[in-house]
């Protein structure tokens, strides 16, 4: 099925290999084209038209995110016709966006990629249009925030809503000018079928989709940590981004790069807030016969918890223990924990929460 | 996501026998048929005769309506206080001022019926003429064979009449040629083109001779389903054709034919929107290619036809492809020209394609005043100055000119008109029925109904300042036919009417 082929770029050739698009051979061979409404998780749309390219032989450009490579096809991903239509159309979207006293479209926060592509660009000024885009102001859910004066209808988040977490809790709705991002009725997300996985958020190329706890924290402000989600044992992996010392936000790396291929769920996007809780355990502590919880250190903890299964074990044999593990636990956790059951207490009485 | 057997196909009828989209409603209709209650809310909205519950009196805003004084007449509802909305063009445009009653039955203005020409069997469609269910040339298409079938048409020269006139027999051999056996013949009877009320006319006189056309295109592509979308409003023509179904049943068994109704959306007359439409989706225009002929109706090879194309067929297989041909001017066949504004009588008539515009007037029973413009495609088509009234009007010889035939609506407006507010009225409409999906028609469309509006009501030319660069933008860019000729009514009008354009105050 897969053939290989050579494709012309910009007057070199390039390997192909039939199925791919034109930005996919673009992207391996280092030559850049601006896309917004991309995102390789989704079905190419081909909607927000920043990535057409001129194919010779086809009369009008066409979109590189969608357009399938032809044995010996001539792509030019820069003339004065893309120059042209370029400095329009991020006029354009200029013209629909929030913009800051420099003109450009506003950060509330997030990365707004419209930012840096309209400054390349050198977007043609025009006056707002004005458009009738309605949010959802009274959306009381925790988490996510839509913000239309930023939202440039990529409809990657409705997309993505649709084809990768198979939730459709948002539609596109309206029409013309007054598209905007919808739920049924414009009900809040809490009474919609949303998961709160917050995908939206990480997809939407301008911070139209926010986060509501780190809104207007800007992100060149923040330091950010690749860790480990310690919700389950998936082994998601995280982008913690820090301001002050403090975890503000949490993100997914980038799809393809991780376990998790840019996705998060609700909890481990969302249920940060315990990372600087105050009643946060950060050490051992025993109770002592004051009643009272004491600090210990790590080896008298296990000593008196050793003592007390001992205890047990003695007095009652070995199958009154039972040991429950947690699905926050990683695999090779979950493994020591029944070998800890098994062979250094005898017993089969070994259970994890997510077992059943 | 839908769930596994959704039902996606049923929302929008659905929407339409509930009475509009609320959210009980449309809960109702996801639950039954398995679809998202935010794709069949997102899906509803899209649509203007659905998406919001309650009955009340379209008022048609159209060019034609317009200057037959709609504007009065939504003054007077108004004042009256009945429940109104104005609308984009109802397609009744020879009985301007027309409105449609809550159940979308027609109000006609002034004018009488419309204009046709006596019956003539030398035309191809003549609608004046009989309508036999007699299914001849089905019968002979069908002795005949699809080679032979396809090599008529292709002699014929039948070009598509709903725009774009593209060969009826490149379309045909597209679909015939996949491998995939399960194909669809797809009529666009979506007849929304502000000017044009064509193929309302064949509906209603000619049911028969569409549907023998569309079953000549199944047998000779060998698809067995048809299904003829038809304009929501065109309550007369759909009862047309439903009569007809029936008595012809005999002749069309080996076919299984239904209709779809539209729901409100100009943009479903593009024929990949119109695809998502009957597949239960807001009309949003595919990416092409890949084309119908290979990815259509429900991702299967699909032959989509106007309502005009396929009324031709039967006289071509009857007569001959050369016979219809020859009957063109500068181009083959015969045309169904629509024309109202400022004519005499107008209405529908079929002339040689090719005809020039004042031949065309004399057979609508002349101008009305002093002709100033006339737009010869409909709103896609912009305004062209009297001084290119000999152009012959087929598609070649407009699209030189940088307008188009496209489904020969023909608007003809005199002196008494302000051009600067016809433009106003033709970017209003775009602005009103694109799609919103992409971003050089979306916001293209309403840049342009602020620059004219502002011009409109300050006389300051700066208002204008980039017109042409974002009609550029949006000729270029934009995904489908929509959004390319969008700017043509105000582009044109300032390029061959510049007087009208200089400053007013």
């Amino acid at each position: 099925m897969s053939d290989r082929f050579t494709i012309t770029l910009d007057g070199r050739n390039c390997p192909a290999t039939s199925g791919e698009t034109v930005l996919d051979v673009a992207g391996r061979e280092g030559v850049s084209i601006p896309t917004l409404c991309h995102d390789p998780r989704l079905d190419p749309a081909g909607a927000c038209r920043t990535c057409l390219v001129e194919v010779a032989g086809e009369r009008r450009m066409q979109p590189a995110c969608a357009f399938r490579v032809r044995p010996g096809m001539e792509v030019t991903t820069g003339s004065e016709r893309i120059a042209r239509h370029r400095k329009v159309l991020y006029g354009l979207y200029l013209a629909d966006h929030r913009l800051d006293g420099s003109g450009l479209p506003s950060e509330n926060g997030s990365v707004n990629r419209l930012r840096e592509q309209a400054a390349r660009s050198g977007a043609l000024v025009l006056p707002p249009v004005n458009a009738p885009r309605s949010g959802r102001p009274g959306d009381s859910n925790p988490y996510i925030r839509f913000d239309p004066d930023l939202c440039i209808l990529c409809a990657r988040c409705t997309r993505y809503c649709d084809e990768v977490e198979a939730v459709s809790a948002i539609t596109l709705t309206e029409r013309g000018a007054a598209t905007t991002i919808g739920t049924i009725g414009d009900s809040g997300l809490l009474d919609t079928s949303c998961e709160l996985c917050g995908g939206c958020i990480d997809t939407c190329p301008t911070g139209a989709m926010t986060e509501k706890k780190s809104y207007g924290i800007r992100h060149e402000e923040m330091e950010q940590v690749r860790s480990t989600c310690n919700f389950c044992g998936v082994g998601c992996q995280v982008d913690l981004k820090v301001h002050n010392g403090r975890v503000v936000k949490v993100a997914s790396p980038p799809p393809g790069e991780t376990v998790n291929d840019g996705n998060l769920c609700v909890k481990g996007r969302f249920a940060y807030d315990f990372i600087h809780h105050e009643e946060r355990l950060r050490y051992p502590m025993i109770r002592g016969r004051d009643g009272e919880l004491h600090r210990a250190s790590w080896d008298e903890a296990i000593r008196k918890t050793t003592e007390g299964l001992l205890a047990v074990k003695e007095k009652h044999g070995a199958d009154a223990l039972g040991f429950v593990s947690s699905s926050r636990c990683t695999g090779e956790e979950n493994y020591l924990m029944q070998k800890l059951s098994r062979a250094a207490f005898g017993t089969n009485n070994c259970h994890q929460c997510a077992a059943t | 996501m839908d769930k596994a057997g959704a039902r996606r196909e049923e929302i929008l009828e659905r929407l339409e026998a509930e009475g509009g989209v609320t959210p009980e409603s449309v809960a109702r209709i996801a639950l039954e048929t398995g679809v998202p209650e935010a794709d069949v809310w997102g899906a509803g909205r899209f649509y203007s005769l659905i998406r919001e519950p309650g009955r009340r009196v379209r008022v048609c805003t159209g060019l034609s309506c317009r200057l037959a004084g709609a504007t009065h007449r939504i003054e007077e509802l108004e004042r009256s206080g009945e429940p109104r909305e104005e609308v984009s063009c109802i397609g009744q445009c020879d009985r301007a001022p027309a409105a449609l009653d809550p159940d979308l039955e027609l109000i006609p203005g002034t004018g009488t019926a419309s204009s046709v020409l006596p019956d003539d069997p030398a035309l191809p469609v003549n609608l004046g003429g009989a309508d036999p269910a007699g299914y001849e040339a089905l019968a002979k298409a069908q002795a005949a064979g699809p080679e032979s079938v396809l090599g008529i048409i292709e002699a014929s020269g039948l070009q598509g009449r709903g725009g774009a006139g593209f060969p009826a027999h490149v379309k045909w051999r597209a679909v015939a040629g996949q491998a995939e056996r399960s194909r669809y013949v797809v009529c666009n009877a979506d007849e929304g083109e502000p000017g044009t009320f064509k193929d309302r006319e064949i509906m209603e006189r000619r049911p028969h001779l569409l549907l023998e056309g569309l079953a000549v295109a199944a047998a000779t592509i060998a698809a067995s389903e048809i299904i003829i979308y038809i304009r929501g409003e065109f309550r007369d023509a759909k009862r047309s054709l439903e009569t007809a179904l029936k008595e012809a049943a005999g002749h069309l068994e080996p076919f299984d034919i239904r209709f779809a109704n539209g729901h409100g959306a100009y943009i479903c007359g593009e024929e990949t929107a119109l695809l998502e439409s009957l597949e239960g989706k807001r009309g949003m225009p595919r990416l092409k290619p890949p084309f119908p002929t290979e990815n259509g109706f429900r991702g299967k090879p699909t032959l989509i036809h106007n309502v005009e194309t396929a009324a031709c067929v039967p006289f071509i297989i009857h007569h001959g492809g050369e016979r219809f041909r020859d009957l063109g001017r500068t181009g083959a066949g015969t045309k169904l020209y629509c024309v109202s504004g400022h004519v005499n009588r107008p209405g529908v008539y079929e002339l040689p394609l090719g005809v020039a515009l004042d031949e065309l007037v004399e057979t609508a029973g002349g101008y009305t005043g002093s002709p100033m413009a006339f737009s010869p495609g409909g709103a896609s088509s912009g305004f062209l100055p009297m001084s290119l009234r000999g152009l012959p009007l087929d598609f070649r010889s407009l699209d030189r000119e940088g307008s188009m035939l496209g489904s020969a609506g023909v608007v003809v407006l005199n002196d008494t008109v302000d051009l600067v507010a016809a433009a106003d009225w033709q970017t209003r409409f775009f602005d009103d029925e694109s799609c919103g999906q992409c971003a050089p028609c979306r916001i293209g469309a309403r840049f342009l109904r602020n620059a004219c509006g502002r011009f409109r009501t300050d006389g300051d030319p700066d208002a204008l300042l980039h017109v042409e660069d974002v009609g550029w933008e949006m000729e270029e860019g934009s995904i489908c036919g929509l959004g390319m000729v969008a700017a043509k009514p105000l582009t044109s009008a300032m390029k061959h009417f510049p007087d009208a354009f200089r400053r007013q105050r």
